[in-house]
């Protein structure tokens, strides 16, 4: 699997050098909206690589190789995840910073419940893009993440602004990472089976 | 004894307009098997039905002694050379990052033959995937199939895009890998020429039917090409004559079985490219 995330970053790098760029930017702007839009951006690069991997056929290349069907799957999840943690981390180590000089910096909880987005995200919006392909998916794909950015950006943001004694932080705090785990174990297996069917 | 590297048994398969047959094919261990079939007559999907990248409706397949829908067919692959009609590395990569890929893929990767190959082919290192023309991409392709010990080797259209010299160079590079007995290779060609230089079975796909899949020099044997008038022609029995077509001045030539032939009708030799093209377009009467 090992060449796989290789041959993803890769191509990433090359291609994305603007994208990821903007990633970090995004991370290190104080306020928690552009922390969220940051981990979520990030959380968009499997999406990139499946697109890549379609336009040069990677995908037929793959099957001839020693690679199972899960495997093939799972690597793109990894990549969601060291780019999205990558993300996270910045964000979270900016505004720790941001905020000893008096900015508005992220705080480290912004940062881990972005995290948690980013992730659940990819789990709900990953499997359609194995069964229907980036290019039929893309719609798909688009309408969630407006919607999710937009939605999670201001729950975040409303709920750190609001009382810390509001039953709702220690809700999403605990909410989003099981949620996160809770759909990561059901999107796995779903993407594999979705991209048998795409491929047979 | 050798066992089989590849086995179809009744192995069908069916799209919407598309349909492969009933095909029953073997490839003994240490020879070379040509599948040559015109454009979608299933070659290229019969290598990804044996490569199991396609789910069979029928029949069973196996390759290197292992049921190719096995869990352990995944690790077998290990020793299997693939190389498809076009080369699919992601077109910005160059051959130094290709084979960092390749090394954290195969788990017998040998940088050095790869060195070797890329050496040999002349490719750059440097230069990136999409900047290379057709003939570099197969070349690297090839290169990339060779370097990790496999024995067999499944090539898709592996020598088309290649100016004659370099595929000649590629042929004998084929040839030499089946020297060692546990080595074993099916290339799909629509360059007939080719496979008759280096294959030692002939398998012939038309319309996704299976015609034949018989011994090369069986089937030099077996047939030949007559030619002479259109009244000949007509006296041969229908065991004899397969296929026949004006030759012009009211001639006729036609592809015939030898043993059916009778005495004082000159027999010339066939080409395999006589015998597929007979077969497929010959009905035609003279």
């Amino acid at each position: 699997m090992k060449g796989l995330l290789l041959k993803d970053l890769y191509v990433l790098t090359r291609q994305m050098r603007v994208f990821l760029l903007f990633i970090v930017v995004f991370s290190v702007i104080p306020g928690s909206n552009m922390t969220v839009f940051a981990v979520v951006y990030a959380a968009m690069m499997p999406y990139t690589a499946l697109a890549y991997d379609e336009r040069s056929h990677w995908e037929q290349m793959a099957g001839m190789m020693p690679y199972s069907t899960r495997q093939i799957v799972v690597s793109k999840y990894i990549l969601g995840w060291i780019f999205t943690v990558c993300a996270a981390v910045v964000a979270a180590v900016a505004g720790v910073i941001e905020t000893r000089f008096g900015l508005n910096g992220s705080s480290p909880l912004i940062a881990g419940l972005s995290l948690c987005v980013g992730i659940i995200m990819m789990d709900i919006t990953l499997p359609p893009m194995f069964r229907l392909g980036v290019e039929k998916g893309r719609m798909f794909f688009i309408i969630l993440m407006v919607l999710a950015a937009c939605s999670s950006a201001t729950l975040v943001s409303g709920i750190v602004e609001s009382s810390a004694t509001s039953t709702l932080v220690p809700l999403m705090t605990l909410a989003l990472p099981v949620g996160a785990i809770v759909l990561t174990a059901i999107s796995i297996p779903l993407s594999v089976k979705c991209y048998e069917k795409h491929l047979s | 004894m050798a066992g089989n590297a590849i086995e179809l048994k009744n192995v069908s398969r069916s799209f919407g307009d598309f349909a492969l047959k009933g095909v029953n094919l073997t490839l003994p261990q240490g020879c070379i098997l040509g599948l040559v079939g015109e454009n979608g007559a299933g070659k290229s999907t019969t290598i990804r039905l044996i490569m199991n990248t396609l789910r069979r409706d029928f029949g069973s397949i196996s390759v290197l002694g292992q049921d190719n829908t096995s869990p352990a067919f995944q690790s077998l692959k290990e020793d299997i050379g693939v190389v498809l009609d076009e080369a699919y590395f992601p077109e910005v990569l160059n051959i130094k990052q290709v084979e960092r890929v390749m090394v954290n893929t195969y788990r017998r990767w040998d940088s050095e033959t790869f060195a070797a190959y890329v050496k040999r082919f002349d490719l750059p290192w440097e230069k990136e995937f999409k900047d290379f023309s057709r003939g570099m991409k197969m070349k690297l392709a090839i290169a990339v199939a060779l370097s990790h010990q496999p024995k067999l080797l499944i090539l898709d259209e592996a020598t088309s895009g290649l100016d004659p010299i370099v595929r000649d160079e590629i042929l004998d590079i084929f040839a030499d890998f089946t020297r060692d007995e546990t080595h074993s290779i099916l290339i799909s060609s629509h360059i007939l020429s080719d496979l008759e230089k280096i294959c030692d079975y002939v398998a012939f796909l038309h319309k996704g039917k299976l015609l034949f899949c018989e011994e090369k020099d069986a089937l030099l044997e077996e047939y030949g090409i007559f030619v002479g008038t259109t009244d000949q022609a007509d006296s041969l029995r229908p065991e004899a004559l397969l296929g026949r077509q004006a030759s012009g001045y009211g001639g006729v030539r036609a592809l015939v079985r030898r043993s059916e032939m009778p005495a004082g009708f000159p027999v010339e030799h066939a080409s395999i490219e006589d015998i597929i093209l007979f077969l497929v377009k010959g009905e035609a009467k003279a």
